[in-house]
């Protein structure tokens, strides 16, 4: 890529084809450095006799074998799948709303998502019970899917109606709605048992203690179709930053646009809460880092979002897990003390940027 | 030969403002200038034209087929539409905002030269590697405007929709882009709808003028120096026409029409 008008360096002029790449793989080495990080550090330490102590070995798993394959890297693996379906899900709610504040748990998605599990562990207690534990295992990512969508819809047309193309009205109207679903929470709550009590803490509280190795490969096959899908959408993701009426005008048919971004933003909402609760700020910070990185073109955004969100819940994770051993800080309670103040400080700019919110 | 749009008693409603019944046609080629005064409706027409808004009642069909059952993308090969605001969310690079106009094509193959060429004629190449949310408001509309020929580069005889394509913009600019407009548009064999406050490149650059009031059509009329007493009529307010060798010039005068020659 030459550039024209060369006589005229800009100091706001888009990243040159020669940094195009080196900032993702930047990016993607992080990355990998905070993963093997994260395998090491811990409770318990690891050998290299210990990796080498695989499921291709006879040996007893004993100690650290354990710790390290059916702990650690079982929750690793869920861990980067989530942090990349939260970053995911907040670069398309950012696209979807024409908005770079816009993220599922500050909007209620998320929120939505654990209401809807709450209240299958309470008030539908007796049917969830009945059930036999393999469908358990779905019932909650499903009912989690129906709420998230209920909200993302209701979002979706609030905003519209109110006050179109406006951030504050966006934020009030999750705010709104994300009041609704903690209420929901807190009712379920209020009529649980000590049991299910517990089970309500962690989803509000959000946790990636309880991964196993299904749950880490069901997340990453979802991933990898959802993201797969997320790209084909990009060019037209794009075309949506122009706004509902000249996107039409380009050829894009809108409502269709809309639907898919909302199906995907409430699956990857659902999947990551259902598991392991909800988890807040990943889906504001990486999107945004990733824009800092490779500029705001979406084909570029939607997978550096997905490398940022999964680096950012990898450091996030392993802070809740060895900051207080042999204790562990519910890695939501990290992750929201790190992001509203970020959130603050971007929510600042976009309102110089506009003059007003 | 056909028509390339026609309304026939279309009305529509946008809050408070009624537009219609308007009964109206474009031709292939034809250059066309929306004129009223503020509030008159010029953009709502464009805008039911252009298939944002839907008709409330009447009849409204594009190449002879009714609007509605156009599919967005082939509609997109044939119209482009320059809108009156054009924010960008997020900061989009110039170049991606003026590959934009061909996104519902499949395998496009020209794409990057096309988009240069379409900067160049919007002159606005120096704007290539550019963020859009950096420039200013006139370099904004000749990047839109960049957009709408790429969208219209390899199509024939189709429709170009402009709202105020050169109000923010200098008068060399406004003169010299209105002459772009006017060129890229004949080349083509594309029909120009454009909504204009400037009375001055209506006369000189179009071949007929909608006259807007109140949400009527006033008159539907070449655009001549006879129109003038419509004009003063259309803006109640007296006009005074200077022409020579360049072309026609209009000088809206102090009062208004009625009680002004007491």
């Amino acid at each position: 890529m030459s550039t024209v008008g060369s006589a005229l360096p800009s100091p706001v002029a888009v990243a040159p084809a020669r940094r195009a790449w080196s900032r993702p793989v930047l990016l993607a080495l992080t990355l990998v450095l905070a993963v093997l990080a994260a395998v090491q550090f811990g409770a318990v330490p690891i050998s290299a006799a210990d990796w080498l102590n695989g499921p291709w070995s006879d040996a007893p798993k004993t100690g650290g074998a354990h710790v390290l394959w059916q702990l650690r890297l079982p929750r690793l693996g869920l861990t980067l799948a989530v942090g990349a379906a939260l970053g995911l899900a907040g670069a398309l709610s950012q696209a979807l709303f024409r908005n770079p504040m816009a993220e599922p748990s500050l909007l209620g998605v998320t929120s939505g998502a654990a209401a809807a599990v709450a209240l299958t562990l309470t008030v539908f207690a007796g049917l969830h019970a009945a059930l036999p534990a393999e469908v358990r295992l779905w019932l909650l990512p499903l009912v989690g899917f129906c709420g998230a969508l209920a909200v993302c819809f209701a979002l979706d047309r609030l905003s519209r109606w109110l006050a179109p193309g406006s951030i504050a009205a966006l934020l009030l109207c999750g705010l709104a709605l994300q009041a609704m679903t903690f209420a929901i929470v807190g009712l379920c709550s209020f009529i649980a048992n000590d049991e299910q009590l517990r089970a309500i803490n962690f989803w509000t509280l959000g946790s990636l203690a309880g991964a196993n190795w299904i749950m880490a490969a069901v997340m990453g096959g979802a991933l990898l179709v959802l993201g797969a899908l997320a790209l084909r959408v990009a060019p037209r993701l794009n075309a949506l930053a122009l706004g509902a009426a000249a996107a039409a005008h380009v050829g894009i048919d809108v409502e269709r646009l809309r639907w898919q971004c909302i199906g995907m933003v409430a699956l990857l909402s659902a999947l990551a809460v259902a598991w392991c609760g909800s988890i807040g700020f990943i889906g504001l910070m990486a999107p945004h880092l990733a824009r800092q990185l490779v500029g705001a073109d979406q084909r570029r955004v939607l997978p550096n979002a997905m490398l940022a969100g999964a680096l950012l819940l990898v450091v996030a994770d392993s802070f809740a897990r060895t900051l207080a051993v042999p204790a562990e800080i519910p890695v939501g309670v990290f992750s929201a003390l790190i992001g509203a103040p970020w959130f603050l400080v971007l929510l600042r700019g976009a309102v110089r940027r506009m003059g007003s919110a | 030969m056909a028509s390339l749009l026609t309304l026939q008693d279309v009305r529509v409603t946008l809050g408070g403002t009624a537009i219609g019944p308007v009964t109206v046609r474009v031709e292939p080629g034809e250059r066309i200038a929306i004129l009223g005064p503020s509030g008159a409706g010029k953009s709502t027409l464009l805008r039911l034209i252009a298939r944002e808004l839907r008709p409330s009642a009447g009849l409204l069909h594009f190449d002879g087929r009714p609007l509605a059952t156009w599919s967005s993308s082939d509609l997109a090969r044939r119209r482009a539409v320059l809108p009156q605001q054009h924010g960008v969310a997020f900061g989009l690079p110039v170049e991606l905002v003026v590959a934009l106009g061909r996104v519902a094509r499949q395998g496009d193959g020209h794409q990057d030269r096309i988009v240069r060429e379409a900067l160049a004629h919007a002159q606005a190449e120096h704007l290539h590697g550019r963020r859009f949310d950096t420039l200013s408001g006139g370099e904004q509309a000749r990047v839109q405007l960049a957009r709408v020929f790429a969208q219209a580069w390899d199509a024939r005889d189709g429709l170009l929709l402009v709202d105020e394509p050169v109000a923010a913009l200098d008068p060399g600019l406004s003169v010299s882009l209105m002459a772009a407009m006017s060129d890229f548009a004949a080349a083509r064999g594309h029909a120009l709808v454009a909504v204009l406050h400037d009375l001055n490149l209506a006369l000189n650059h179009f071949d007929r003028l909608w006259l807007l009031k109140a949400g009527r059509m006033l008159a539907d009329c070449d655009a001549l120096p006879s129109t003038l007493p419509l004009l003063e009529q259309l803006y109640d307010t007296r006009l005074r026409l200077l022409a020579d060798d360049h072309g026609l010039a209009i000088l809206p005068l102090l009062g208004h029409l009625t009680g002004a020659r007491a």
